[in-house]
């Protein structure tokens, strides 16, 4: 469904990623783990089309959207949860949500089925529809920005370290809905320095490495891995 | 009594012409960071819209009016793409100096497109007057206090009802996240600079009655709606709506019960006083990140 092929990226004379190879398939949930720094922020940027890529290419469906807007490529069903949530502060709950459906929302058309899944999943939003974004806690509005991605009717997720900055409890319970997200079948590409968390809901996972992936293979196998276990999980 | 009703409403007056044109600077600086030093010159370009719509084409005011607002959008439009999107890339100072220059050079274009001679916009209510409580007071004074509550009152319906409100209140909090949403970014901040061209045709267009249309009438309303800001709270709607007001009721009260010749002084004084004691304004930044 995604595929990234020799991807280089910088950030003015520093290379940032230096040839990265990845795919994601229709269904499965991909994590990419790295420690702070390696690549994993702007690898997520360069598939929204925040960052220009240098060279290689970018295909969905088969087709080519490294040229493409980032609204055009959101409309295409690609959605983000950025990294620090970046909930809009001053808009309520509500507008959130309903601002992520303008990819795809016509005149007049109702977004309260979507509302609905969304609440559903995550029943604390609902509480707090009228409250603006800032006064949320750190685990409310990393729920409201996976709620928000998916109100974009996403058919592939990318979710930026979703337990960056939260009390463990926090970030379980967080990690809990993406494996039920995942579960509904939506395909899933998730950036985490969390390991333990990313590969328990992972079926594949990719380990990046100062902008280069060093390791692939099945969740299941990389947490067995020695390099990762010593790196990564600290056993 | 009588007199100071008819203080009240001529500072109101010229009080919501100052709020107008201090929304427009607001409603760019949120959504584009840019401090635009040409929104005086916006102000005057709306009174002389006006002037050749009305006093040069002697057309139809209800035709005259919307042409003259029809140009301000396109303006807007126009300083989107000449002045704005071929700096964006560079520092705010870079704009913000580019804002200058190209205020300077619409108050000479106007300069020699007009002349130096200042011309009389007439009002659609020219010369009645009603009167209340004793007092006569210009019906167009009450005119375009009416107007700008209309104006204020289609904003709030806009930037809380509309999808398109609710994007440009997105884009000015956080541009990066917007363009995760899939809004179409540029769209809307174009679409913030025609609304700023359109706030100040509506103020120019009202002003020009109530003072002289002359070409160098954009400084003084430019600093006035910065005072305006200053006081309201700098970024904040509301804070312009009521610094705007506040500025222009101290100015012609001032003048009135204390000294026309420190009229200015007033309203500085007053905006240097908060800088000094209370730099957010009345309405200091509500919104806080919580990490």
């Amino acid at each position: 469904m995604l595929a990234c092929n020799n991807l280089v990226v910088a950030h003015d004379d520093i290379v940032a990623l230096q040839g990265v190879t990845l795919s994601v398939h229709a269904g499965e949930t991909v994590a990419l783990i790295g420690a702070n720094g390696a690549g994993k922020t702007t690898l997520l940027h360069t598939i929204s089309g925040l960052n220009p890529a240098m060279s290689g290419d970018i295909l969905y469906d088969g087709a080519s959207i490294s040229k493409l807007s980032t609204d055009r490529r959101v409309a295409l069903g690609i959605a983000q949860a950025p990294e620090g949530r970046r909930i809009f502060p001053g808009l309520t709950v509500e507008e959130n949500l309903s601002l992520a459906t303008v990819n795809w929302r016509r005149w007049r058309e109702s977004i309260a089925g979507d509302l609905d899944r969304v609440f559903d999943l995550f029943p604390r939003l609902k509480e707090r529809r009228r409250q603006l974004g800032w006064s949320l806690s750190g685990g409310e509005q990393q729920m409201l920005a996976i709620g928000r991605a998916l109100m974009a009717r996403p058919r592939l997720l990318l979710l930026d370290e979703p337990s960056l900055g939260l009390a463990p409890r926090l970030a379980e319970e967080v990690y809990e809905r993406v494996k039920l997200i995942s579960e509904s079948g939506l395909t899933i590409l998730v950036v985490e320095q969390n390991t333990v968390l990313a590969l328990a809901v992972a079926d594949r996972a990719y380990v990046l490495e100062t902008g280069r992936i060093v390791l692939e293979g099945p969740a299941s196998e990389l947490k067995q891995n020695a390099r990762v276990r010593e790196a990564y999980l600290g056993r | 009594m009588a007199d100071f009703i008819q203080l009240l409403v001529s500072g109101l007056a010229i009080g919501s012409v100052y709020a107008l044109a201090a929304i427009g600077f607001v409603i760019v600086y949120s959504a584009t960071g840019v401090v635009n030093f040409a929104a005086g010159q916006f102000v005057m370009v709306g009174t002389f819209a006006g002037v050749a719509m009305l006093v040069d084409a002697q057309l139809p005011a209800p035709l005259a009016y919307s042409a003259a607002l029809a140009v301000m959008a396109l303006f807007g439009a126009l300083f989107f793409l000449v002045v704005y999107l071929p700096l964006r890339k560079s520092s705010v100072v870079t704009i913000i100096i580019g804002t200058v220059a190209i205020g300077i050079t619409m108050q000479n274009a106007a300069l020699l497109t007009f002349g130096s001679w200042p011309f009389r916009l007439p009002s659609p209510v020219e010369g009645r007057t009603l009167a209340l409580g004793g007092a006569i007071i210009s019906t167009h004074a009450l005119g375009v206090v009416g107007v700008t509550a209309i104006m204020v009152a289609g904003l709030w319906l806009l930037f809380n009802k509309t999808t398109v409100g609710v994007g440009m209140r997105a884009v000015a909090q956080d541009i990066q996240a917007a363009r995760l949403m899939g809004l179409k970014v540029n769209r809307l901040l174009a679409l913030s600079w025609i609304l700023a061209a359109l706030l100040a045709g509506v103020a120019g267009l009202m002003l020009g009655p109530m003072w002289f249309a002359d070409v160098s009438m954009g400084d003084p309303i430019a600093l006035k709606a910065f005072a305006a800001t200053i006081i309201g709270g700098f970024g904040s709607l509301p804070g312009a709506i009521v610094g705007g007001l506040f500025v222009g009721l101290s100015e012609v009260l001032g003048a009135s019960y204390i000294s026309s010749a420190y009229k200015d002084l007033i309203s500085f004084g007053i905006m240097i006083v908060f800088l000094l004691v209370r730099p957010q304004g009345v309405f200091g930044e509500k919104i806080q990140d919580r990490g």
